[in-house]
């Protein structure tokens, strides 16, 4: 890669310990239990792009999500922010200055917003919190312009978050998380409590501030089209590994790892082209006791004796473009 | 000769009483299911759908009551039932299915014994023909080693799984209708692609007739034969499935379909319906749409739209009206 990316996301990893506490283990002779939520994650994010991470419930990408933006201390790996390491004691000034040019969006806009308070201060805390006005004339005017900014009134700023629909508080989160005139969004699932319309509002939003304000975001959700019509490349996960990562044009035409086909497969047809929905057997295993090797052999229709031995590497093939990196032997190994 | 449908609703109205005056918050809904057919109710937060599902199996909450218009149940009126009268209907010849798998669950119960003690309420069964039909119901769901896993508590089973149960106890006492709840929500598309395999082999199987109420018209595009197209309290389009996602009439089911995005998308901006949906306490007058509406004129601010057919379906829109010219885009 030339030069460095906005955003390194560099071998992340996240263990947590759910052991019963020590006395308990040592009355029931029962080992530490260790969950690996996430496991040698690395993907670069270019200024103004959207890299987005899909998955099924309990693949990790909430996780790698927290510790992006500094919430979720890593257990291995980096995270690196225009070349500010987010997790090395040696950088923490920097990193105070780093944390105002990233914001996050969650998922739930009922539970983010605190029912006291009223728009205006929730909008404004950040703007406090950084020092980025002089005085209240001046924080009430930039509140007014990101209500505008994200489709709400100025006089909106008196009211409570118990006055505002679902999609507007979604716009109230958005603006909170601009106040501080950020450059890097997370959003984990910010639309998936959302109405469809109400949904198709928020995406749309997200876009034009994207143009707008020059943004970078990373996305997760579980919603594949929503991903494909955000994001420019697209990272699959399955139980706290990326087992592929490609251009978003490239993996919805050619899907190479047999999950992410069968994750696509696995999408309602809303066209009705009369496309059989193929079945999937099983579910995501336990990730207290993943299965050895590819954690998705139990559930590979291209399943050989190394696949429960070894675990893929993440690997650029032949076949596809360098962008294109799958972690499957079946593919390597040019079976599939 | 026509067929009696299994379930037939017609002008339902569910008011709920407030000090504020009374909340209309479904009015004049009228549909029929078929044996064995599948009729997708779909709506988004708010538009009176799971209200609908709720009146039927009789479970509305007080204050909700129905306020007018009559459910007939294999042509039997079940909506003035007393309570007594409504249990052995209940469970017996509705069955339904919710949302959440955890919830509908008694945690404390082995599952095997859930299903005995519905299978033996509403069939006069021995505890152990009733533990065989349990075992024989849990391995027709798909539960792999069913004999073991009968004595399970539902903690033991994942989301999928514990879904396929709350089927199986839906199923057990070969009911006439079904009613699934968003079934498939609060589940990974991996596993929603199953269940929803699993309720039309049933279905198709045993001629069940099913009410799917879900927001994911994905679901509806798959699942449903027929679909209704729900918006603040009241039916906007009825018709078969193909013909409302392909040419839907209703400029809101037009606009519900443009907002969804897809998988073939271009990556262009979504259609978006400008606002929200208005709350019951201020549902515009004339059509309830019109103040979101890209084609309202006059009428549509004055006068309230009635079902009217076109083509297959039935749309409730003065676009669609005979005497209305202009033809929608």
């Amino acid at each position: 890669m030339t030069g460095r990316s906005f955003v390194e996301v560099r071998n992340l990893s996240r263990v947590f310990d759910v052991s019963k506490p020590w006395l308990n283990r040592v009355i029931e002779h029962e080992e530490r239990k260790l969950l690996r939520a996430v496991t040698d994650v690395s993907f670069d994010i270019g200024k103004r792009e959207t890299v987005a991470l899909v998955g099924e419930s309990g693949s990790g990408k909430s996780t790698v999500a927290k510790m992006v933006v500094g919430l979720l201390e890593p257990t291995g790996g980096s995270v690196t922010i225009d070349g500010v390491d987010m997790w090395s004691l040696a950088d923490a000034e920097k990193r105070q200055a780093l944390r105002r040019r990233i914001q996050m969006i969650f998922q739930d806009p009922y539970a983010s917003l605190n029912p006291r308070w009223r728009v205006g201060s929730i909008i404004a805390d950040p703007i406090c919190a950084f020092g980025l006005a002089k005085d209240r004339a001046e924080i009430e005017h930039q509140v007014g312009e990101l209500l505008r900014l994200v489709g709400l009134d100025p006089a909106d700023a008196a009211k409570y978050p118990h006055e505002f629909s679902g999609g507007q508080r979604q716009r109230i989160c958005i603006a909170r998380a601009l106040s501080s005139k950020p450059e890097f969004l997370v959003a984990d699932e910010p639309t998936s409590a959302l109405d469809v319309s109400v949904q198709a509002q928020i995406l749309n939003l997200m876009r034009e501030l994207q143009d707008r304000l020059g943004l970078t975001y990373l996305f997760i959700s579980h919603n594949l089209a929503v991903v494909r019509h955000m994001a420019t490349r697209i990272g699959v996960m399955y139980l706290g590994r990326i087992v592929e990562i490609s251009p978003s044009e490239e993996l919805f035409r050619t899907p190479r790892h047999p999950y992410a086909k069968m994750l696509l497969d696995a999408v309602p047809d809303l066209a009705m082209t009369g496309r059989p929905r193929k079945m999937v057997e099983g579910e995501i295993p336990n990730p207290i006791s993943p299965p050895p090797g590819c954690a998705f052999n139990p559930r590979c229709p291209a399943v050989l004796e190394r696949c429960r031995r070894e675990v893929p590497e993440l690997s650029a093939t032949a076949t596809a473009s360098s962008a294109h990196a799958i972690a499957c032997h079946a593919v390597a190994e040019g079976r599939i | 000769m026509t067929e009696t449908p299994t379930l037939s609703v017609r002008n339902l109205r569910i008011e709920f009483p407030t000090r504020r005056g009374t909340l209309v918050a479904v009015d004049d809904v009228s549909f029929d299911i078929a044996p064995g057919e599948v009729l997708g109710i779909v709506g988004e937060s708010g538009a009176g759908k799971s209200l609908t599902g709720t009146a039927i199996i009789g479970l509305l909450e007080p204050p909700g009551r129905i306020a007018g218009g009559e459910i007939r149940l294999n042509g039997q009126r079940i909506d003035n039932l007393a309570r007594e009268a409504m249990r052995p209907i209940r469970g017996k010849r509705i069955g339904m299915v919710f949302q959440d798998p955890l919830t509908s669950l008694n945690p404390l119960y082995r599952i095997g014994d859930q299903i005995i003690e519905t299978i033996r309420t509403h069939l006069p069964m021995s505890e152990r023909e009733a533990r065989a039909r349990a075992i024989d119901l849990l391995t027709e769901v798909g539960i792999q080693g069913a004999e073991r896993r009968i004595d399970s508590y539902p903690h033991e089973f994942s989301g999928g799984m514990r879904q396929r149960v709350v089927l199986a106890l839906a199923l057990c006492a070969e009911p006439d209708l079904i009613i699934a709840d968003e079934p498939t929500t609060a589940l990974d598309v991996s596993i929603q692609a199953q269940i929803i395999q699993l309720l039309k082999r049933l279905c198709r199987e045993r001629g069940t007739a099913v009410m799917l109420i879900t927001h994911d018209m994905g679901v509806i595009a798959e699942t449903a034969n027929r679909v209704a197209v729900m918006y603040a309290g009241r039916i906007a389009e009825i018709g078969p499935v193909r013909e409302v996602i392909k040419s839907a009439h209703h400029p809101y089911t037009r606009g519900l379909m443009g907002s969804i995005p897809s998988l073939e998308g271009t990556g262009d901006r979504l259609t978006q319906i400008p606002g929200s949906m208005p709350r019951l306490t201020a549902i515009p007058k004339g059509c309830a749409f019109n103040p979101r509406c890209p084609h309202a004129f006059d009428r549509c601010r004055t006068e309230r739209p009635d079902l009217m057919p076109v083509d297959h379906s039935l749309a409730a829109c003065w676009l669609v009206a005979p005497q209305t010219a202009e033809a929608p885009q």
